[in-house]
């Protein structure tokens, strides 16, 4: 019994030979429809700020600098690469690369900005993409985050509806004397 | 007289007036309201009437009615139903009377609640705290809805979990917070008389991420799915599907039968997947290496299907509320059906070679041994309860996505040990194999995604249950007012599993200790998720070697260097 | 002469023993279907620790004792072996059981550092590397008192070449089984590296070394693998033997290697055991090798 399954595992271990690959000296590019790190196409885009409304990480920002100057960015460092973004654009202009090596100590090997210049709407006042004449109504302004991503932090939200005496409480609390009880 | 009439009755006889109300929106659930005081009697009522234990939710109503909510959810699988009791406690006495007692495994659950909403529980046998960490203040509770997702209070140094006494004549071996055997963060502190283990206490939930209070506060029911995926390394596509189901049947959405099956061929690669893994890990947790590398050369096949169908090595981004974002094509299908093929030799391979090694059953049979009775009394759920003899598998019980249609076995073993565990897990990977066929041989056309509704109707409670490839996740949502959930409950197998570790434990050898807990193919993260701010990772501090090593010694030791 | 082949005897195990490891290494690889770090390896990783800082987090002098005195004794050890099918001259003032006692010194120095440390896990660890040393050691040393029985003399050449030197007899291949059921656990492999179980007790005896100390304690188990392995050869194989020095010394070699791949391939095939089952299985060989030494006393 013992020998028998000895000689099956032996036997088993014989086939395959090596299947590790000499991978980081050898490369292994990625299959078809990959999805890798996003890539923005800044003659696509208009600046609907769709992908930055639909990111389950929150890790892109449109913001408007002035005016006339729409920026958007993206900090990859949070990024899950769900492809969210790329599946909602209207334009198009997001695309999945196959690139997956995205081990860095520079952060901005994987942060992405672009600067879009926008019209001023004369109705409303607000902004819109010079080129493309029918984007107004893309313009989705709602649920803008109130994430900071130059500072790198997420900004409270809720503490509008928080009691601030519990804060107070927090910061002179009695610790449990044991655990739980 | 169908179950769920006879469950009414049975409930209405015994409690009278205290059933407030009962509903059945769904097919195969029912919700009852009950009076606080009448909790106990009837979860006992229930348990009595053959029901499972599955999870306790809590939530808070305070702005809304003054009250906090507290439901316990049970299984009658034979009948195909599943039970939510659902009481409320006003929040000045926000106090229960705790059905641990009648029930073991709803431990956990009360502590959380004690923990995360501030309910109080009478009766509880060990309410220590769960979830939280030590320096977390006393009488804030994170659940509770004026607390901002992102608070940091204070971290402190000088408290610690106290734990349960030794047993005499033990000594404590401490497994963890950092183990080789454990891969992630938990705390197992193993009273061993001479190499006997005699007891174990637990303290875990070191790795909240705070999942749920951020997807109850921050983001929407469409990006949720992506959340739930990562609550897990390796059940990605079973949390996502478990919480889209959830949404989709509070908000009474019906989604079409090729995004079914589709949900169906993401979780069974999964179980392949997870199962392999598994296999490895058992290898190497009884020192077999071999075994780890040959399994994992075999689920290497598994993970470029997924990248083939995903875009990911993992199970990831595929399933959201309405259906599915990618479909299988004709070449994905032919790519799938090859590997399938290849898989089946390779795993029968493996099978043959491990299936007879009395080396193996001299470390796994007769390993970590719990009785049926007992497996019942604990709510084990998944490969774990089948080896103990159940037959429980939610795609039989509770048939969700495609699995109506697919027919399959549930492997059972009756050894009750780690051997067990093992045979029912790569049996099923036989029977994964065949749903997978079945899948792609009988997948309907149709659209891939049904759009949801605008706005889903608020506070609709919605239950759903998916098979993981480590038993059975629970997922419970109530629907919120801001496009986002007001309430979402992820319960993996792994904690009710993981509850009855240290019964499992008792009188066996500390080598065997790895094992043991690794039958279960526990999932700390998966069991960490709820809605925690981890006290300290607001404040970095860098220790120094000396103080490291001032740690690690105790406070007695000096500094010195050779 | 003989006082050169004592340095030759050193030199050759400080220098191979970490290429053996790593032959034991890259062959384990290959039965896990792997490519495996490079032959050289075990020299990188000797190289690393032996640079690193030294710290003593026991803080008291037995700690600091321990691996020296490990790495001391196996190198004493490998200095009086009859390497090269030559008694040399220092191993020509001492017998076997000198060789059984420093083998032993190097085991407690194990044990020394396991409980200076201070560690739960390193206590298990030495609780268990005990018990195994209890049980092993009496397999050693009735291989050399076969040899000391056959040749009627405790001189090291005589026990180790009078096993089967003249002529292979009955009690020899009896011994010959059980020294290679032995094997694993001389060398502390699976299904016996029970002491040092990294996924149980995390390396037990060795959890509280780093750097330097380590690399001494690393160094001597390497050191002390191939003395076994060569022993195996050099007892049991006496086909292998040319006559020259220099030959002895290649075709010893040769065989030691080949031990090491029968290693890796055994270690790397069986699941660890539990201590108590090891026990058991060491005591089955302790009373077979008891019967081999009476056939040997008895002249079969």
């Amino acid at each position: 019994m013992w020998l028998a399954s000895k000689i099956k595992q032996v036997l088993m271990v014989a086939k395959p030979g090596v299947v590790t690959l000499k991978y980081p000296f050898a490369p292994h590019p990625a299959p078809e429809n990959y999805r890798g790190a996003p890539h923005w196409d800044h003659t696509k885009c208009v600046g609907c700020a769709g992908c930055a409304n639909h990111c389950p990480a929150r890790t892109i920002l449109v913001r408007d600098l002035c005016q006339e100057i729409r920026v958007l960015l993206y900090d990859g460092a949070r990024c899950t690469y769900c492809g969210r973004c790329a599946e909602v654009c209207p334009e198009k202009a997001i695309t999945m690369t196959p690139r997956f090596e995205q081990a860095t100590s520079d952060r901005n090997d994987i942060t992405e900005s672009l600067e879009l210049f926008m019209l001023t709407c004369g109705r409303c006042g607000r902004c819109y993409d010079m080129e493309k004449t029918n984007a107004i109504d893309k313009l989705g302004l709602t649920g803008y985050r109130y994430d900071s991503l130059e500072a790198r932090t997420v900004l409270r939200r809720a503490t509008d509806t928080f009691q601030p005496k519990e804060l107070d409480r927090t910061e002179r609390y009695e610790r449990p004397e044991t655990t739980g009880d | 007289m169908d179950a769920l009439t006879r469950i009414e009755t049975e409930l209405r006889s015994r409690l009278g007036p205290a059933v407030q109300g009962l509903s059945s929106p769904q097919p195969g659930r029912l919700f009852v309201d009950v009076e606080r005081r009448a909790l106990r009697p009837a979860a006992k009522a229930l348990i009595d009437l053959g029901a499972r234990y599955m999870v306790g939710i809590g939530w808070d109503e305070i702005a809304r009615n003054g009250t906090i909510g507290l439901a316990h959810t049970f299984a009658f699988d034979a009948d195909h139903v599943a039970v939510v009791l659902r009481a409320a406690a006003p929040a000045g006495d926000p106090s229960f009377e705790s059905i641990t007692p009648d029930i073991p495994s709803a431990g956990w659950s009360e502590r959380e609640y004690q923990d995360l909403l501030g309910l109080t529980f009478t009766g509880h046998p060990k309410p220590k705290r769960l979830v939280l960490a030590d320096d977390w203040p006393a009488g804030v509770y994170p659940l509770r809805k004026e607390v901002p997702y992102n608070l940091e209070p204070p971290a402190a140094e000088d408290v610690a979990y106290r734990l349960d006494e030794a047993p005499p004549g033990t000594t404590v071996v401490p497994i963890g917070p950092f183990h080789l055997s454990l891969h992630e963060p938990e705390h197992f502190a193993v009273y061993v008389d001479g190499e006997t283990i005699k007891g174990c206490d637990y303290r875990g939930f070191m790795t909240h991420r705070g999942i749920e209070k951020l997807c109850q506060t921050q983001v929407s029911y469409n990006e949720v799915p992506f959340v739930a995926e990562r609550i897990c390394g390796i059940c990605g596509s079973v949390h996502a599907c478990c919480y889209s189901q959830a949404v989709e049947a509070a908000a009474g959405l019906k989604i079409s039968r090729r995004a079914e099956y589709i949900r169906t061929i993401m979780l069974e690669i999964e179980r392949l997947h997870s199962h392999l893994l598994w296999l490895g890990i058992a290898g190497h947790l009884i020192g077999f290496d071999t075994v780890f590398m040959q399994a994992w050369r075999v689920r290497e096949k598994v993970m470029w299907l997924a990248e083939r169908i995903t875009g990911n090595r993992k199970t990831y981004g595929m399933i959201v509320i309405g259906g599915v974002r990618r479909d299988i094509t004709p070449e994905i299908r032919a790519g799938i059906e090859d590997v399938l093929a290849a898989l089946e030799k390779e795993v029968l391979e493996l099978k043959r070679a491990i299936i007879g090694d009395s080396a193996i059953h001299r470390r796994t049979k007769g390993v970590g041994y719990l009785s049926k009775e007992e497996a019942v009394r604990w709510s084990l759920v998944g490969p774990v309860a089948r080896a103990r003899g159940l037959r429980l598998d939610v795609r039989k019980d509770h048939p969700y996505a495609a699995y109506d249609d697919m027919a399959f076995d549930v492997p059972v073993a009756d050894s009750g040990d780690v051997w067990g565990t093992l045979v029912v897990r790569v049996l099923e990977i036989f029977e994964s194999i065949s749903i997978l066929r079945q899948a792609l041989a009988g997948m309907p056309a149709g659209p891939l995604l049904i759009e949801a509704p605008e706005a889903l109707p608020p506070l609709r409670h919605g239950l759903s249950m998916v098979e993981a490839p480590r038993g059975e996740s629970v997922h419970y949502v109530i629907t919120g007012e801001e496009n986002r959930p007001e309430r979402w409950r992820v319960r993996a197998p792994t904690y009710p599993n993981l509850q009855a570790v240290p019964q499992m434990l008792l009188d066996n050898q500390f080598a065997d200790f790895p094992i043991i807990l690794g039958q279960i193919d526990p999932c700390f993260s998966c069991t960490d998720r709820v809605a925690v701010i981890d006290a300290g990772s607001g404040r970095r501090r860098i220790l120094g070697r000396t103080e490291l090593e001032a740690l690690s010694r105790g406070p007695e030791a000096g500094r010195s260097r050779s | 002469m003989s006082i050169a082949a004592v340095f030759v005897n050193v030199l050759v195990f400080l220098l191979l023993a970490p290429l053996f490891d790593g032959v034991l290494r890259k062959t384990t690889a290959r039965v896990q279907t792997r490519q495996g770090p490079p032959i050289v390896q075990p020299y990188y990783d000797l190289f690393k620790l032996l640079g690193k800082e030294r710290i003593n987090s026991a803080r008291n002098w037995a700690f600091k004792l321990a691996p020296p005195a490990a790495f001391a004794s196996i190198l004493a050890v490998v200095a009086l072996i009859p390497f090269g099918g030559k008694v040399n001259a220092l191993g020509g003032r001492v017998d076997a059981v000198t060789v059984i006692y420093l083998l032993t010194l190097g085991g407690v120095s194990v044990l020394l550092g396991a409980l200076a440390s201070r560690n739960t896990f390193a206590a298990i660890g030495a609780s268990r590397e005990m018990v195994t040393m209890v049980m092993i050691e009496p397999i050693l040393a009735m291989t050399l008192i076969l040899g000391a029985a056959r040749s009627r003399s405790l001189g090291l050449g005589a026990a180790v070449f009078g096993a089967a030197g003249p002529g292979y007899g009955a009690a020899a291949a009896v011994m010959l089984v059980v020294y290679l059921l032995a094997l694993q656990a001389f060398v502390a492999k699976q299904p016996f590296d029970i002491a040092e179980a990294e996924i149980e007790v995390l390396e037990g005896p060795f959890i509280e070394y780093s750097g330097p100390d380590y690399g001494l304690f690393r160094y001597a188990m390497m050191m002390k693998q191939m003395f076994y392995a060569w022993l195996f050869v050099a007892v049991f194989l006496p086909f292998l033997r040319t006559g020259h020095y220099l030959g002895d010394i290649l075709t010893q070699l040769l065989g030691t290697l080949a031990v090491f791949i029968l290693i890796a391939v055994v270690g790397s095939t069986n699941p660890r055991l539990r201590i108590d089952q090891a026990v058991k299985i060491y005591a089955v060989l302790i009373l077979i090798a008891l019967g081999a030494v009476g056939l040997a006393v008895a002249g079969v």
